[in-house]
């Protein structure tokens, strides 16, 4: 992917493939499951339109304009589009692709350039300088929103976001990284050995989450491999078109767990499982087929991994409430995994599963796309929240730190009863403490 | 070109958001599914009731601008493409679905509203609005209207022509009309609704559609047939209707569509068959049961290699819906997806299946065929490349002799996707020119400026 011919006017570094976008065969059948096509009914912010808007552009009969870098980023880049195409066009694929083409074209100006890298070249390449700057947490909220705030014209940030993003940070512990043993050994029966990929958002925001994760894998009779070292899996990057540092990252990552001699490498982040499910493509031209390949047979979700293993439910505890699950679009559309967490959510003696309408349908939050388009991502995340509301459920589960914080932050909003939790928490919940 | 005058006027009716001339969303609204068809239209506007598209054609009429209808643009011969530019109207933002008349057993909705939703919404109240083209989840009831849309049930339940009672619609003269009613029975006058259903938006342009509904079916059974030789499908199709069933369901697919489709799905179906028929018959329990064995008998008489029985309402669905898919499965294997719409009474099933296997190795091309098998409806599809000039010769090629075959069996060219863009020759070679003559004179009557849809059905120049 690094080096193609020029195709038509695309620059030639990260263009999408002619192939790609004359696979469409504008049937339609992405315009329903599309949450932008839902909101404006305009057919270039569907699916099909920004294919389309690419063929043009590859066939020279578009320039690549101001509107088709606004369709690459009004894209929630969900991928239901991707679940809905019978003929295999991944529409959110070549949008995240045009993304990188927009800046390679439109430089961002000073201020958000240098925002952006520092972001995404300086700190989340380096776990530690993350870990320092929430510490203190509460300083950094404040500079960080300060910072924010004073630069929020340069980034376009869409109205109303100071108080969504102050609101939707939880209550901050601290990072989990530095705590992980880099070994937490299996109990009960061994039933081998995984590596854990703990990425950057739940060390830092979610880190009790991920500590549910380690212990739940290593209740069902699983060592337990956290290397330190491990960087983000860059899902940013790709999102913001930066797919150079992304290569950097999973460069260094690849290396990380194939060293670490583990059966598989688990997530708990359906963000940085999808990413690192995509390495593969991402690497093509950077690291050895086989080396790919075996990295590539390895990555597991969390909870793909824990229902192809079985779950070992003896000894589990009874939880007596009844729960609604919330797919992540990372995990149901990128990654195929809808059937798994059902699975195991329905395994937990006691839980009442039931069902919400359009399940797998984005809640809005879609990395920064819910602070740049603050409003179209509150209307999406309504319809979400009265689907939950209609399940009465006590419980919504999801399992991605995205959704997790967008979907808190919309039921403190709408003032509704419903607890949210990872799926990692509830099975941490009917999980024995063995301390 | 449209003049400013005429662009200024549109706002003024319409307001300026429903008012669209960038140039990337022209570029988004000039083709539908058919392959290879694109035209940009100089401005689209998006009414939002019959006052408005009313407004927007008598300004067309006034400034000479040539205005094209569009619902989701899922038609399969370029019905809704705006050849010669000029306006594109979009209806899919009229999508109320205004009554369900549970006395009369009627509802009464706006043009753009999606298939789906009306099948959903009247379901609900306990009624059945049966057509169910492959992109129900897509396809507005205005372009179902339009080109007459079929679906997988129509061998038992007819086509969207068969449920349309009446048709609000503006005519090119800019003038608002009513036809039909909620009268069961209606002769008063020239079955005006009747030649508006499959005009394919070039005699008036629907704004709202009253359709007749029915009760559901009580009960159904659902079958998949494996066949190791696709005559052997098609003999078994024959078999049933000679023996006086009615199935609501009768879909073939072929190896390449069966392969396509299970890639897509991944539900478990044969790839090793060489066609598979997807059967349902439905209504009261009794009749079910003794048809669902009629049937069974015959699938083995004839030598079906294997026969499986969806096992509840869930299986059944999920196959109707992998059906669903198979165009649009079928493009997976090849750029471009060459669709036709050959249709033959039933009794020629086999002798059609024969005709493409031959034919298709004559002209050394990949081709998927699937289709409404109890209809004589089947849908033979090209695999190709539309970069490979010589393969989309012997496309054409392929085409041109299949038809000769079956306009000589008595078939026709287009059973269910209309005529558009894609198919005005073979019309031609169907009806004839005295046919054709007939045809543009009615078109004359309607539309003497040429304006509405203009470029579809036939050719301008065509005698």
């Amino acid at each position: 992917m690094t080096e193609k011919k020029k195709l038509g006017n695309f620059t030639d570094q990260d263009a999408p493939q002619y192939e790609d976008v004359l696979q469409c065969m504008r049937c339609g059948f992405c315009l329903p499951t599309c949450p932008t096509f839902a909101l404006t009914g305009r057919e270039r912010s569907s699916p099909r339109g920004r294919v389309a808007l690419a063929r043009a552009v590859a066939e020279q009969k578009l320039e690549f304009t101001d509107a088709v870098k606004e369709e690459a980023f009004f894209c929630l880049d969900c991928r239901a589009c991707t679940t809905a195409c019978p003929s295999g066009v991944r529409a959110g694929e070549v949008m995240e692709v045009c993304r990188s083409q927009s800046h390679q074209r439109f430089p961002l100006h000073h201020v958000g350039k240098s925002f952006r890298e520092f972001i995404l070249q300086r700190m989340l390449p380096n776990p530690g300088l993350m870990e320092k700057s929430m510490l203190p947490a509460r300083l950094y909220q404040r500079l960080g929103i300060q910072w924010l705030v004073r630069h929020s014209k340069a980034l376009k940030l869409g109205p109303a976001w100071v108080e969504k993003a102050e609101g939707m940070m939880p209550g901050l512990e601290a990072p989990l990284r530095p705590q992980l043993p880099e070994l937490t050994p299996a109990r009960g029966e061994k039933r081998g050995r995984v590596g854990f990929f703990l990425g950057c958002i739940m060390t830092l925001m979610y880190p009790g989450v991920s500590r549910q994760t380690v212990k739940v894998l290593a209740h069902q009779g699983f060592d337990v491999i956290t290397p330190k070292q491990t960087k983000c899996c860059g899902a940013p990057h790709l999102n913001e078109g930066d797919r150079q540092t992304a290569r950097e990252l999973a460069l260094f990552n690849l290396n990380l767990f194939l060293e670490a001699d583990v059966d598989h490498i688990v997530t708990d982040c359906a963000g940085c499982g999808a990413t690192l499910k995509e390495y593969e493509e991402l690497l093509e031209e950077l690291a050895e087929h086989e080396r790919l390949a075996a990295f590539r047979a390895k990555i597991r979700d969390i909870s793909e991994f824990l229902d192809q293993v079985g779950l070992r439910t003896e000894g589990l505890k009874r939880i007596s409430k009844s729960v609604t699950y919330h797919e992540p679009c990372h995990l149901c559309h990128a990654q195929g995994v809808s059937s798994q967490p059902r699975n195991l959510i329905k395994q937990i003696p006691g839980i009442d599963l039931r069902e919400m309408n359009e399940a797998s349908w984005c809640c809005g939050s879609a990395a920064t796309w819910g602070l740049k388009f603050s409003e179209e991502s509150q209307q999406v995340l309504d319809r979400k929240l009265n689907n939950v509301k209609q399940t009465g459920a006590d419980i919504l589960v999801t399992a991605n730190p995205g959704c997790h914080l967008q979907l808190a932050w919309g039921l403190q909003q709408g003032g509704l009863p419903q607890q949210i939790l990872h799926i990692m928490e509830l099975l941490g919940m009917a999980t024995p403490d063995h301390d | 070109m449209i003049s400013q005058i005429a662009i200024q006027l549109l706002i003024d009716k319409l307001g300026k958001q429903n008012v669209i001339t960038a140039a990337e969303d022209l570029l988004v609204l000039g083709y539908d599914s058919t392959p290879g068809l694109h035209a940009t239209p100089d401005l689209v506007v998006y009414p939002t009731d019959s006052d408005q598209v009313q407004s927007v054609m008598q300004i067309a009429r006034d400034h000479k601008v040539s205005i094209t209808p569009r619902g989701s643009g899922t038609g399969l011969s370029g019905g809704s493409i705006p050849i010669n530019g000029g306006i594109v109207i979009c209806l899919n933002k009229m999508n109320k679905i205004l009554e369900i008349d549970e006395e009369n057993l009627t509802a009464t909705c706006q043009a753009g509203v999606v298939t789906l939703d009306l099948f959903n919404a009247v379901a609900a109240k306990g009624l059945f609005y049966p057509p169910d083209p492959g992109s129900q989840k897509i396809s507005t009831l205005g372009g179902n209207v339009m080109e007459d849309a079929g679906g997988l049930r129509g061998l038992k339940y007819g086509v969207t022509r068969d449920y349309v009672m009446a048709l609000k619609c503006v005519l090119p003269d800019g003038s608002l009309l009513r036809t039909g009613g909620k009268s069961v029975k209606d002769v008063a006058g020239y079955a005006f609704k009747d030649l508006l259903v499959g005009s394919e938006g070039t005699l008036a342009i629907i704004t709202e559609i009253t359709v007749k509904l029915i009760p559901p079916p009580q009960d159904k059974r659902t079958f998949l047939a494996y066949f190791d030789n696709i005559r052997i499908a098609g003999e078994a199709v024959s078999k049933i209707i000679a023996a006086k069933i009615i199935p609501s369901t009768m879909e073939i697919m072929d190896k390449a569509t069966i392969n396509c489709v299970e890639d897509y799905v991944k539900i478990g179906l044969p790839r090793e068959m060489a066609a598979l028929l997807l059967i349902e018959v439905d209504g009261h329990p009794a009749m079910v049961a003794e048809e669902a064995e009629s049937i069974e008998r015959i699938l083995k008489e004839v030598g079906a290699a294997e026969v499986h029985v969806a096992k509840d309402a869930e299986e059944a669905a999920s196959l109707a819906a992998a059906r669903r898919t198979a165009l649009s499965a079928l493009a997976r294997v090849s750029p471009t997806t060459l669709l036709e719409d050959a249709t033959v009474p039933r009794s020629m099933l086999a002798d059609t299946f024969a005709l493409i296997e031959k034919l298709t190795e004559k002209y050394g091309l990949t081709v998927g065929t699937f289709g409404h098998a109890g209809d004589g409806n089947l849908h033979p599809t090209v695999l190709c490349d539309e970069r490979d000039n010589d393969e989309m010769k012997r496309a054409h090629a392929f085409y041109d002799e299949l038809y000769d075959q079956v306009l000589a069996w008595g078939g026709t060219v287009s059973g269910e996707h209309g005529i558009g863009i894609a198919k005005k020759e073979y019309l031609a070679r169907q009806i004839g020119p005295g046919g054709v003559a007939v045809m543009k004179r009615i078109k004359q009557a309607f539309d003497p400026e040429g304006l509405l849809n203009p470029g579809k059905i036939f050719a301008d120049d065509q005698e």
